[in-house]
């Protein structure tokens, strides 16, 4: 009896699970072979919701968004606090001076021109037409407000921004910097700079008062925020009336929230998911971003300090591998620091190929060679084996960091992963890693000085392996004191070209950034700096 | 008439049991050595990447079909399983011997140290086991032998309990006290009278919990508690796989197919054992 029972609960279960891998498969075939499935699942879907996008005329918008949660710092859409002006400009709430256009260069946005009065004044000034949500003009007088409480809370702004007073005459605004800034434009791009109504303050959930073309009128950190549209937009008409930004840190329930139709759009989505949405039943928007995957050397590592070491890591990872095949063809193999499309970009740089059988000559003629057979290279008794430190937050850092360790096994390299939430820690014990692998947004703002600042320096902060190189102190400080355009272009070509032929840094891929709608959104579009996502242009139909 | 039915229906069943003992035994046996020797079994290497071969379904050169570096799901399942098995023996073999040691002391002695051993196991048990084995392992950072201790820091107690209960028992029993009047010492009526007598019970509880534990391995791995890639692991595998499920469900069906085969043949094993040693079943014969 026992075991009849026993045989039918195995059974049972077995049935279970063929029967739980059966709807999966049919999902699975439905989205790939017959669009009849799919449909069917939008319109039930779709009308469960267009119950919300008709009634009274209302149009609704979900959005769903893997990265505006505290974990970001984005905990709410504050500008003045740590990353959460990029929520704020995000979801059109807030507005900078300047913003960024697609090829990345500056154009005036609340500011209608700007003037250089000498290397230290600069004279902005704003549009006569614009104004806060709540009817308020927004006037050289409000935008001083605001960039004084800014860079007196925000510590990276008052940093990057060097400003040394700020005086306002009608629309007219003139900035003092403490020392020559020819980046501060960049800088008053960066979402930070989002101009928000201080008389009408901070509410105590971090909801500000901005020019964009939604206002922010409820918002739970890590859960959601509640838009809706600004009536009194300057810049022409707002079509959405109500939207829902929705965090959703999980990838996996994102892909199934809006396959469900819960959500009308997506930000964050995973690569692997990326086919389920690859029909007419949806729309990509994508670009590429100066967002790179680098591979950042340890130069107090007595292994890496060794030149044919660095060489053969750099022409040891097969970054259109990686691109291709793991990332589902979704990024730009790299070159250089910033992507070959912007100016100062990789396309006129030399970077090695990935190329094993001249990194195993490379090592070779180093006298790394594999004396025991057991497939790795050693040196003095000394095995080349090479610590990786990188972090799983991005997607790509564990893809990247398991097929770098496979293309240098070839090699002969030895590559021992870890892998690690904790990887800013570590990194500060240089004894702990050779290579740091992390992601950068390297040029957001159109302008290359911040990379090599923060990451090439002596006084870096971001300089974990202590690379020194007297040539790029040298460009950086023509860098950081040039306003010509070309000559800056140049002066960045130079230093990443250092860079490669150091083989300091290894710039793998950059990240093409993606969002995912229902077909019936338009007007969302992705753009190369990131942040700029929800426009008074986003219509759904 | 009724009685000789009765004899032969339980010589029957013993029989029968007996049967179905050797049946799992082999099974298991045969798994045993499949994870022992997965390494020359593996038609591929599994750690060997192929980008061409990426994401490939299930065909006759895979037989699982490959996953996204381009592995072979096959040679990763069957390599997995070392992992994944010899890790779970290894935390069942840990916690049943020391649960049983201080589960024996405790019950033989008694007194304070028993009183403070056995409120801390109670405090053990009071948690869920997978939620503080997380917590565990989240401070030990991850690994899969930190996953092992993890879960050993909060199984143990099981063990000692059913050893105290049963020591307690057969310390009752008159050839113990025989024993002691005949002059063994404490640690001879230990080893020679009490541990024979409980360690049935034990065995039986850990054939049991092989299958649990192998799940709640399985499960902290894939929450990123235990394994790390690129080592092949069950928990660890499917983890990876999640978000195909719905595009290459082979890269997480194999993986599941592997803990699903293992975990039944364990809980059968176990319960067979369990029914062999059943007194009821060994003395009406």
């Amino acid at each position: 009896m026992k075991k009849i029972i026993a045989v039918l609960l195995a059974l049972c279960l077995s049935a279970g699970m063929l029967a739980g891998c059966g709807s999966k498969g049919d999902t699975g075939s439905g989205t790939a072979g017959s669009a009849g499935t799919e449909a069917g699942k939008e319109t039930a879907a779709g009308s469960g919701d267009s119950g919300n996008t008709q009634s009274a005329g209302k149009k609704t918008f979900v959005f769903g968004d893997t990265t505006f949660n505290a974990e970001n710092e984005e905990p709410n859409v504050n500008p003045h606090n740590a990353y959460a002006g990029w929520a704020c400009i995000r979801y059109g709430v807030g507005e900078t001076l300047f913003r960024i256009n697609d090829s990345m260069e500056l154009e005036p946005w609340i500011a209608s021109s700007y003037e250089r009065i000498d290397d230290l004044t600069w004279k902005i000034a704003i549009k006569d037409s614009v104004c806060f949500s709540n009817g308020k003009a927004c006037d050289a007088a409000a935008v001083k407000a605001c960039l004084e409480d800014l860079i007196e809370v925000h510590g990276r702004a008052r940093g990057d921004l060097m400003i040394d007073s700020i005086e306002a005459d009608g629309l007219d605004l003139t900035i003092k910097t403490s020392v020559p800034a020819p980046s501060l434009l960049n800088y008053l791009s960066e979402p930070y700079g989002c101009i928000i109504d201080m008389e009408a303050g901070i509410t105590e959930d971090g909801i500000v008062v901005g020019t964009g073309p939604y206002v922010a009128v409820e918002l739970v950190t890590d859960d959601h925020l509640n838009l809706v549209k600004n009536e009194n937009y300057w810049d022409g008409g707002v079509k959405i009336d109500e939207i829902t930004v929705r965090t959703i840190s999980d990838g996996d329930t994102l892909a199934l929230a809006l396959q469900s139709g819960e959500i009308d759009a997506a930000y964050g989505m995973a690569y692997a998911s990326y086919p389920l949405f690859e029909n007419d039943n949806y729309t990509f928007s994508g670009t590429q971003t100066s967002r790179s995957f680098y591979c950042q050397m340890n130069f107090t590592s007595p292994v890496i300090q060794d030149d044919a070491v660095r060489e053969a890591v750099a022409m040891g990872i097969n970054k259109e591998g990686f691109v291709n095949t793991l990332l589902n063809g979704y990024g730009y193999v790299g070159k250089g620091a910033f992507p070959d499309t912007i100016a100062f970009g990789g396309s006129t740089l030399t970077a090695k190929a990935y190329d094993p059988e001249g990194a195993k000559a490379v090592l070779e003629e180093a006298g790394w060679v594999d004396s025991d057979g057991d497939g790795i290279r050693e040196k003095d008794g000394q095995k080349l084996a090479i610590r990786w430190l990188s972090y799983p937050s991005r997607q790509e850092l564990p893809l990247l960091a398991e097929s770098a360790q496979a293309t240098l096994k070839e090699i002969g390299i030895q590559v021992d992963l870890n892998v690690t939430a904790d990887h800013n820690n570590i990194a500060k014990d240089q004894s702990a890693w050779d290579i740091y692998v992390g992601a950068n947004v390297n040029c957001g703002l159109g302008d290359p000085a911040n990379f090599f600042s923060t990451h090439c320096l002596d006084a870096s902060t971001k300089n974990r392996g202590s690379y020194h190189s007297d040539k790029i102190e040298e460009l950086a400080v023509r860098l950081n004191s040039t306003f010509d355009t070309e000559e800056r272009n140049q002066t960045a070509i130079q230093m990443q070209q250092q860079l490669l032929d150091d083989n300091a840094f290894v710039f793998c891929s950059f990240l093409r950034m993606s969002m995912i709608s229902k077909s019936n959104v338009t007007g969302l579009a992705a753009h190369p700096c990131d942040f700029y996502e929800l426009t008074a242009d986003l219509d759904i139909n | 008439m009724s009685k000789a039915v009765t004899v032969r229906a339980q010589k029957l069943r013993r029989d029968n049991t007996k049967l179905r003992l050797y049946i799992f035994l082999v099974l298991v046996a045969a798994l045993l050595l499949a994870a022992l020797f997965s390494m020359r079994l593996a038609p591929y290497d599994p750690y060997l990447q192929n980008l061409d071969e990426a994401m490939q379904p299930p065909s006759a050169s895979h037989i699982m079909g490959t996953d996204q570096h381009g592995r072979d799901m096959f040679s990763r399942v069957l390599v997995g399983g070392r992992t994944s098995i010899f890790a779970t023996l290894a935390l069942v073999a840990v916690i049943s011997v020391f649960g049983t040691v201080v589960g024996t002391l405790c019950g033989y002695y008694g007194g304070r140290v028993d009183s403070v051993v056995m409120r801390i196991s109670d405090v053990c048990l009071a948690f869920p086991g997978l939620v503080f084995a997380m917590a565990v392992a989240a401070l030990l950072n991850g690994g899969i032998g930190n996953a092992v201790l993890a879960l050993a820091v909060v199984s143990w107690p099981k063990y000692s309990r059913v050893a105290r209960s049963q020591t307690l028992a057969v310390k009752a029993e008159d050839f113990v006290s025989a024993a002691k009047l005949a002059g063994s010492s404490s640690a001879q009526v230990i080893l020679r009278h009490i541990l024979p007598n409980i360690l049935g019970p034990v065995l039986v509880t850990a054939m049991l919990d092989i299958g649990t534990m192998m799940m709640e391995l399985a499960g902290l791995s894939f929450l990123g508690l235990g394994a790390v890639p690129p080592t092949a692991e069950w928990g660890n595998m499917m983890s990876t796989g999640r978000s195909m499920l719905q595009m290459y469900p082979w890269v997480v069906l194999s993986p599941g197919i592997g803990i699903f085969i293992s975990v039944v043949l364990f809980n059968l094993l176990g319960d067979t054992v369990r029914d062999y040693m059943d007194p009821r079943n060994s003395r009406s014969g």
